[in-house]
């Protein structure tokens, strides 16, 4: 805190200096004048309206105060269960902005124009990875600017936007800065000086914030984490447009207010910041050939597809990684969600999405789960309960950030427990009377069970059975010995696991337990995972919807025989009809 | 005339740009976004702009003497229909519905096409020219089709062939009837004649009409009343409760549900289908207050069979809720969309 208040002071310092030199001399992007390079200075924008203040009170009540509480300090009814939390606006701190370091966001009643209006531009994208959503469809335009008029006026109340005394506004001409083209070269170069600047103390050596997790916190003194560069979507200032360079890049010069994320505008050139934020940007999860994934407008997220396809190989699938056949496999991305229908539930999700693949062999199937974990977690503490229970008894409601056992004080101190993952697929799948699918999380019935394969991070493979929504799940016995862990590593904030299972057949297996699989079938399958250090265990973990996993079938021969048969066929229908136009036309009949 | 149609020309060649454009990745495919919200009427208005262009288009290509043939006019407006609602609309419409819509258009244009005789013939002329091939270009255009058919035809059936794994469609009951009575913390409901306790006047009298007149206002942003804050201290009935349940709702259900009422929370987007979105017309809004009673008390397990596949999560949140928290939330759900419920008669 300390830091960025001397950071802040000199900023304003060099500000004042900056302002008595552009008077005089005219403007020069010279740092030496006290103006990073790429920032302008720029004015601070006259205070709204009564009407518009008055107007936005309105909105303000009806929409935000339900998370960011009656004075706007963040402490709304909703605000004891979300992580991040909402913004306390009572310091006039905001993280995605254009101005300098310390300074207040750009705001103007009258101008909604996107790259100098930042808090508008906030509240119409939302902040992604948080609970803020894009009000953009919901709220106008208009009543954007009024809800933000009130907040600015009347929830900041340890700074005022329009008091020349204190405020100044040092501002990043994005829009004049052309981004340079992301080349290797370029992307190298920004490798290099994510080390040299220290990104990576925090930010993990591979990018995926798993490099200080633990001793983080923010101007209020909550911890909260670095940012995932693998998942550009939950950048809260990618502005519904994760892939864009320019994005990163305002973040690194600006710095996020609050936090112990600095700006970099003082000690780096703009060059070097494109550079940087050209390798950041290319860390996020491509496809296949490398192009963006496909974003879907309705979440923000990359698009679903459900089914969770599995190639064939000959002879033994192979366990490793980098092996031409896994290189091969389709890879999905599984979107996950809190577990919150049962108790213990997970209202604070950290684990949001893992990246399966699969192949299969005539007697196996096997699942590759990648997924990112800031942390390695190996169980220190014991679970007050056993870990297959279902609705145990504990009080949720109660704790209020502040106080002992609340979601706040907890972060960051949970006993830890083993990370896990599991894959839930059903048994009889086949059997279910038409309409009926296995539909919920934890079994239909007894006659209708799912079978569950739980690894965790003490090096345990185990199976389990799902019999009903509210029941305990029961520890099988014996099918341990069929199933085989091929892999289990952590590294630098990732998992890696595959897990091989046989694919059932009624001479080894038990029909009633265990899941067969079929080649060209769609056999419903489920994910959970559990972070160990977010205090996850039992039901508190993070859940998937149902996903398919779909063998490939090998292509059948006639898939090649009929289609020359038809085209024979049409052949002939074209002799046909030709032959019947000439002659009709020659006053022939058949 | 000529100005305005050429202005429509302008529309249309813009439009069949942008969409390509899109399509092929030559400009970023969010250039013209679609809203939340508004994506219906959004796409229908570009429907719109397209007619107005195509007309405007077809007008400017005879003026100028370069007029298309009604036969190839017919095609490419069905080619831009099929194109337009694979890559344009979203969410996607699965093939089964396309291949309807494309049925149906393509029966449109023969409408349109053979509207009168001379029309007809029109139509079919180019057809016929490449059939009997009396000049050379018609001659090459006939034996390119005997080779070009047989291959497209074996092409397609070969694709159709091979084995595929798309997502398997499932349809699902969205309101299934309810039962009429439902037990909740021990107590019986029937769903006919119950009533939310807290739906009361200051006094503390049950009162419809005092809560439709404190509920949000329609239209954009769906704003409260101006002096009907619930978050008004002096509150007495209805807005305190109105009050209370949001407090309830923002610690559980906007997780899923979502600030705004219309399903997107912070988790939804892992759920398949995406959780129920109030602000629709075609949910809370058609449906009685007790229907809400029942769903929210028994969950997604609690759905009778017709209501199958259980494709829901929903938890039967008489495990975490008392009863007086559920009616508090259903109210808070009328007040914050600004529907009122449905009553039984």
């Amino acid at each position: 805190m300390m830091d960025s208040m001397t950071q802040k002071a000199g900023i304003i310092a060099a500000a004042a200096f900056g302002v008595v030199l552009v008077s005089t001399a005219g403007y020069s992007p010279v740092s030496a004048q006290g103006m990073p390079e790429g920032f302008k200075k720029g004015e601070l924008a006259a205070e709204p309206s009564a009407e518009m203040i008055e107007a936005g009170k309105r909105v303000y009540f009806t929409k935000c105060v339900w998370c960011h509480g009656v004075d706007g300090a963040g402490d709304g009814p909703g605000a004891d269960r979300l992580w991040p939390r909402p913004r306390n606006f009572n310091q006039g701190t905001f993280k995605i902005r254009h101005t300098a370091s310390g300074e207040l966001p750009l705001f103007d009643a009258k101008k909604p124009i996107p790259g100098q209006n930042d808090l508008f531009e906030t509240v119409t994208h939302g902040l992604p990875g948080s609970a803020m959503p894009p009000w953009e469809g919901i709220l106008s335009e208009e009543q954007r600017l009024q809800v933000l008029s009130f907040v600015t006026t009347q929830l900041v109340k340890d700074r005022k936007f329009t008091d020349k005394q204190s405020e100044s506004q040092t501002v990043l001409q994005l829009a004049d800065l052309k981004p340079k083209p992301a080349t290797d070269e370029s992307r190298k170069r920004g490798g290099e000086l994510i080390v040299e600047k220290k990104c990576v103390e925090c930010h993990g050596m591979e990018g995926r914030g798993d490099g200080n997790a633990f001793n983080l916190k923010d101007d209020w003194g909550f911890s909260i984490q670095p940012a995932n560069w693998h998942k550009c979507w939950n950048f809260r200032g990618s502005r519904q447009d994760p892939y864009n360079v320019s994005n990163i890049f305002r973040t690194f010069s600006t710095g996020v207010n609050g936090t112990p994320m600095p700006s970099f505008a003082d000690n780096t050139t703009v060059d070097e910041r494109w550079d940087i934020a050209n390798f950041v940007n290319s860390l996020c999860e491509r496809d296949s050939l490398g192009n963006p994934l496909p974003i879907d407008p309705l979440t923000d997220k990359p698009k679903i597809n459900f089914v969770i396809p599995s190639d064939m190989v000959e002879g033994e699938i192979p366990t490793d990684l980098e092996h031409e056949a896994w290189k091969k496999a389709p890879k999905r991305y599984v979107a996950m969600g809190g577990q919150i229908t049962h108790k213990p539930r997970n209202f604070v999700n950290r684990l949001d999405d893992i990246w399966v693949r699969s192949l299969y062999n005539d007697k196996h199937i096997v699942y590759l789960l990648e997924w990112d974990d800031r942390t390695k977690s190996v169980a220190e503490g014991k679970l007050p309960w056993a870990p297959t229970q279902v609705n145990i008894d504990i009080k949720e409601q109660d704790p209020k950030t502040g106080e002992e056992g609340s979601i706040a004080a907890q972060q960051n101190n949970y006993a830890v427990y083993n990370d896990a993952i599991a894959i839930e697929t059903a048994v009889k799948w086949k059997e279910l009377p038409a309409p009926i699918k296995p539909r919920y999380l934890f079994g239909t019935n007894e006659q209708f069970p799912m079978d569950i394969v739980k690894w965790e991070a003490d090096g345990s493979l185990r199976a389990f059975k799902g019999t009903g929504w509210d029941k305990d799940f029961e520890e099988r016995d014996n099918y341990e010995e069929a199933m085989k862990l091929l892999k289990a590593e952590w590294k630098n904030g990732r998992w890696y696991v595959m897990i091989q299972r046989p694919v059932g057949n009624k001479k080894d297996q038990d029909y009633d337990e265990d899941t067969f699989f079929e080649v060209g079938q769609y056999i419903p399958t489920v994910f959970f995972a559990w972070d160990g250090h977010n205090g996850d265990a039992g039901r508190k973990m993070a859940v998937s919807a149902f996903y398919y996993t779909f063998m490939n079938p090998p292509v059948p021969q006639e898939t090649y025989i009929y289609p020359v048969v038809i085209a024979v066929g049409v052949v002939l229908l074209e002799g046909w009809v030709l032959t019947r136009r000439a002659n009709k036309k020659k006053g022939k009949t058949l | 005339m000529k100005a305005l149609m050429s202005l429509g020309a302008l529309i249309g060649v813009a439009g069949l740009l942008l969409l390509g454009g899109m399509i092929f990745d030559v400009v970023p495919s969010n250039t013209v976004r679609l809203v939340e919200g508004y994506m219906p009427i959004q796409l229908l208005l570009e429907v719109a702009c397209y007619v107005i262009g195509f007309t405007g288009l077809s007008y400017m290509m005879s003026a100028m003497g370069m007029a298309l043939p009604r036969f190839w006019q017919g095609i490419g407006f069905w080619i831009f229909l099929m194109v337009y609602l694979k890559y344009r609309v979203y969410p996607p419409i699965p093939f089964s519905v396309r291949a309807m819509y494309g049925t149906v258009g393509l029966v449109t244009v023969f409408m349109w096409v053979s509207a009168n005789e001379e029309d007809w013939k029109k139509f079919k002329q180019p057809i016929m020219n490449v059939l009997d091939a009396q000049t050379g270009m018609n001659r090459l255009l006939r034996y390119a089709y005997l080779v070009l058919i047989p291959i497209l035809i074996g092409g397609f059936s070969f694709n159709a062939m091979m084995p595929k794994s798309e997502e398997p469609i499932e349809l699902r009951t969205v309101h299934p009837a309810p039962p009429a009575s439902t037990k909740v913390h021990g107590k019986t409901y029937t769903l006919q004649t119950s009533q939310n306790p807290y739906r009361v006047n200051p006094e503390g009298k049950y009162d419809q009409e005092f809560s439709n007149a404190n509920i949000v206002e329609q239209g954009m942003g769906r704003l409260m009343k101006p002096n009907a804050n619930p978050w008004d201290e002096k509150n007495q009935g209805y807005l305190k409760y109105v009050r209370e349940g949001g407090e309830i709702f923002f610690q559980n259900c906007h997780f899923c549900h979502g600030d705004n009422l219309n399903g997107r929370g912070l988790h939804a987007f892992a759920f398949n289908p995406i959780p129920a979105n109030f602000t629709d017309p075609g949910t809370i809004a058609q449906l009685q207050e007790t229907f809400i009673f029942w769903r929210v008390s028994k969950g997604g397990i609690g759905l009778p069979n017709e209501g199958f596949p259980w494709a829901s999560v929903m938890p039967p949140w008489e495990q975490h809720l008392t009863v007086d928290e559920i009616w508090k939330v259903v109210l808070f759900e009328y007040w914050h969309t600004g529907y009122y419920p449905r009553t039984w008669d």
